[in-house]
């Protein structure tokens, strides 16, 4: 188990602050090159559940989990590379007309928290996003959402293996969930 | 501003003429409610997800807040969501099993059926109030349709099936097309679209002439665009309603039938192998030609729709004119294996819902076109729903009135439908 010290957890921030940096200036193609090949990228669809009176005055109760799609319920995205591909080859188009003109990006990581893994030679990580969206004259949006990520060390950076993106909304207050999260 | 009563100035006679305004003006829009949504049969959800007693939904007619509720007895209620005591919503969650609604401002207490159970007051006051005139607002009628349950406010409504008049003939396809019937996964997916209610309905009654130009980027040059040229139709099974179709011709091998609802996961030789697998059944159920018809989109008046190739449901609940709550689902085929469901579900997420590439991009033309709708000085240049005019007619296979798929008459009939329903509210209350 390699071990989690303080270079180790500059490096992992220095790899998301790069993936921000990437994907704000539009260079999805690149974004494309931090993914592993058989990564699953998933946007679990978020409800408010009638509340279950048998966890009453637990943590469970309040859990974040049960308002979460589960299973066979439909989440709001669930992609692997292809898709991802799909999406990033998409928007260069002159006539991919929700990414021409393009939407003016900004996205802020923070609270990254980097743990051990099942597994072997690969960290969990935590951290929280705030996506600023802005097209045409004055459309302008925020996402903030959890990511729970696997990255996977590989030469001498990483790559992500798996995320699953947890937003804040029960109506989703802006056009789309179609940008990477 | 206010309302001429001459109606023909917002949707012109043959209705290809529509003014900009009905897609903006606030006046317009609580007519709308009080004459359309308060009158017609409106979608509140699918019986799947009400399977036992005390399951519940929420849901909306227009703006106003409803739960939809199984009871004890196994029937569905529709009650406004709203205590009666002083209005607090007594339901606060999307979905979920209860026996009891209470609301949490002064614990007045309602059962399933919408029926006030308990005033914790009460034994405190002389005076004892009639609990039984002291239920949640019900809405009077409720009735489905193979699964689909419409809920409307007005006691006098015609039938459901009376007011779907032929379209259930094209509904069975899917909701009549398996032995089990179909299922929706999980909630609804919900998001804000600065867009009025009527332009997403527009879209899934029949408008395919945006496909390969807004979604060029995914769509253009596309057999499915070949094949929708060659095979297409626009159907009005009766006006207000509308949908297109692809009827295959006689002899058309079974792979090339199967709904359309292949896309990318039926690359997968596990889904394709069910597809195929699921369609031989078709024409048993459903009749030799249906087991040829490969539905696209269809809407239900007023704000119901469908698509079929990546199989969702959607409706379209207005907030103010210039803004639309769109609520979507994920609909299968009940008894197809769990990993089935798990792979078709991709067409769906990909193309469709709020993280959906070709959704995004139906999203921003319904609200670019919103931007186009509230400008000033344009009063005199209404849009332009000509398309097809008086080309459409009888077809020997198919019910309702068919034209060619770019025949824009669905549209025509939907706008001739609203101004005539504002129309007769207007001057009944005059």
């Amino acid at each position: 188990m390699p071990e989690i010290n303080l270079e180790l957890i500059s490096r992992v921030e220095q790899f998301y602050f790069r993936e921000a940096r990437i994907l704000d200036n539009r260079q999805f193609n690149q974004w494309l090159t931090l993914l592993t090949e058989d990564i699953r990228y998933t946007i679990p669809s978020r409800h408010v559940p009638q509340p279950d009176l048998q966890k009453k005055e637990t943590e469970a109760f309040l859990s974040v989990e049960q308002e979460l799609s589960q299973g066979l319920e439909t989440p709001y995205r669930d992609e692997d590379f292809l898709i991802l591909s799909i999406r990033a080859m998409r928007a260069f188009k002159s006539n991919s007309w929700t990414d021409s003109p393009p939407a003016r990006t900004r996205r802020f990581v923070s609270n990254i928290e980097v743990l051990a893994s099942e597994q072997p030679g690969c960290f969990e990580v935590f951290s929280n996003l705030m996506v600023s969206y802005s097209r045409h004259q004055q459309d302008n949006f925020f996402y903030t959402a959890q990511r729970k990520d696997l990255i996977k060390p590989e030469e001498e950076s990483f790559k992500i293996a798996k995320r699953e993106v947890i937003l804040d909304w029960n109506v989703i207050t802006a056009p789309s969930l179609s940008i990477f999260f | 501003m206010s309302i001429p009563m001459d109606f023909s100035q917002w949707v012109s006679d043959d209705g290809s003429h529509i003014h900009r305004r009905i897609f903006t003006d606030p006046a317009l829009y609580e007519l709308e409610k009080q004459h359309i949504f308060a009158k017609t049969w409106v979608y509140m959800g699918h019986e799947s997800q009400i399977e036992k007693s005390g399951d519940f939904i929420t849901s909306y007619i227009a703006e106003t807040p409803v739960i939809v509720s199984r009871a004890g007895d196994q029937s569905i209620h529709v009650s406004i969501n709203s205590c009666s005591h002083r209005g607090v919503p007594v339901c606060r969650a999307d979905q979920g099993n209860t026996r009891r609604f209470v609301c949490p401002y002064h614990n007045w207490t309602f059962n399933n059926k919408g029926d006030l159970v308990s005033i914790p007051q009460e034994r405190k006051v002389c005076n004892k109030p009639d609990k039984s005139q002291l239920g949640l607002k019900k809405v009077p009628r409720v009735e489905s349709y193979k699964g689909l349950i419409f809920a409307c406010m007005d006691e006098q409504v015609e039938s459901l099936t009376d007011y779907l008049g032929d379209m259930t003939w094209y509904l069975d396809c899917l909701f009549d097309r398996f032995e089990g019937g179909v299922e929706i996964l999980g909630s609804p997916h919900k998001w804000l679209i600065n867009c009025n209610w009527k332009l997403p309905v527009e879209n899934h009654l029949g408008d395919v002439g945006h496909g390969p130009y807004l979604h060029g980027s995914l769509l253009q040059g596309t057999p499915a665009v070949t094949e929708l040229e060659q095979f297409g139709h626009n159907v009005v099974p009766k006006p207000g309603h509308g949908l297109s179709v692809r009827l295959m011709p006689d002899g058309t091998p079974a792979e090339q039938c199967m709904l359309g609802m292949d896309g990318l996961a039926g690359m997968d030789p596990e889904v394709n192998a069910y597809l195929q697998e699921s369609h031989k059944k078709v024409s048993a159920r459903l009749g030799e030609v249906r087991s040829r018809l490969k539905p696209l989109c269809y809407s239900v008046y007023p704000n119901l729709s469908f698509l079929w190739p990546n199989m969702t449901l959607r409706t379209s609940h207005p907030r103010g004119p210039g803004q639309t709550e769109f609520w979507s689902w994920f609909v299968i085929e009940k008894d197809a294996p769990a990993h089935i469901k798990e792979k078709l579900r991709m067409n769906y997420t990909m193309m469709f819902g709020p993280g959906g590439l070709l959704e995004g991009e139906d999203s921003e033309a319904w609200s670019e076109q919103y931007k186009g709708s509230n400008i000033d000085f344009t009063d005199d240049r209404t849009f332009y729903y000509g398309l097809g005019q008086g080309e459409a007619g009888p077809h020997p296979e198919m019910p309702g009135s068919v034209g060619s798929c770019f025949d824009e008459h669905y549209a025509r009939e939907f706008y001739l439908q609203w101004r005539q329903r504002l129309e007769q509210g207007v001057n009944h209350h005059a």
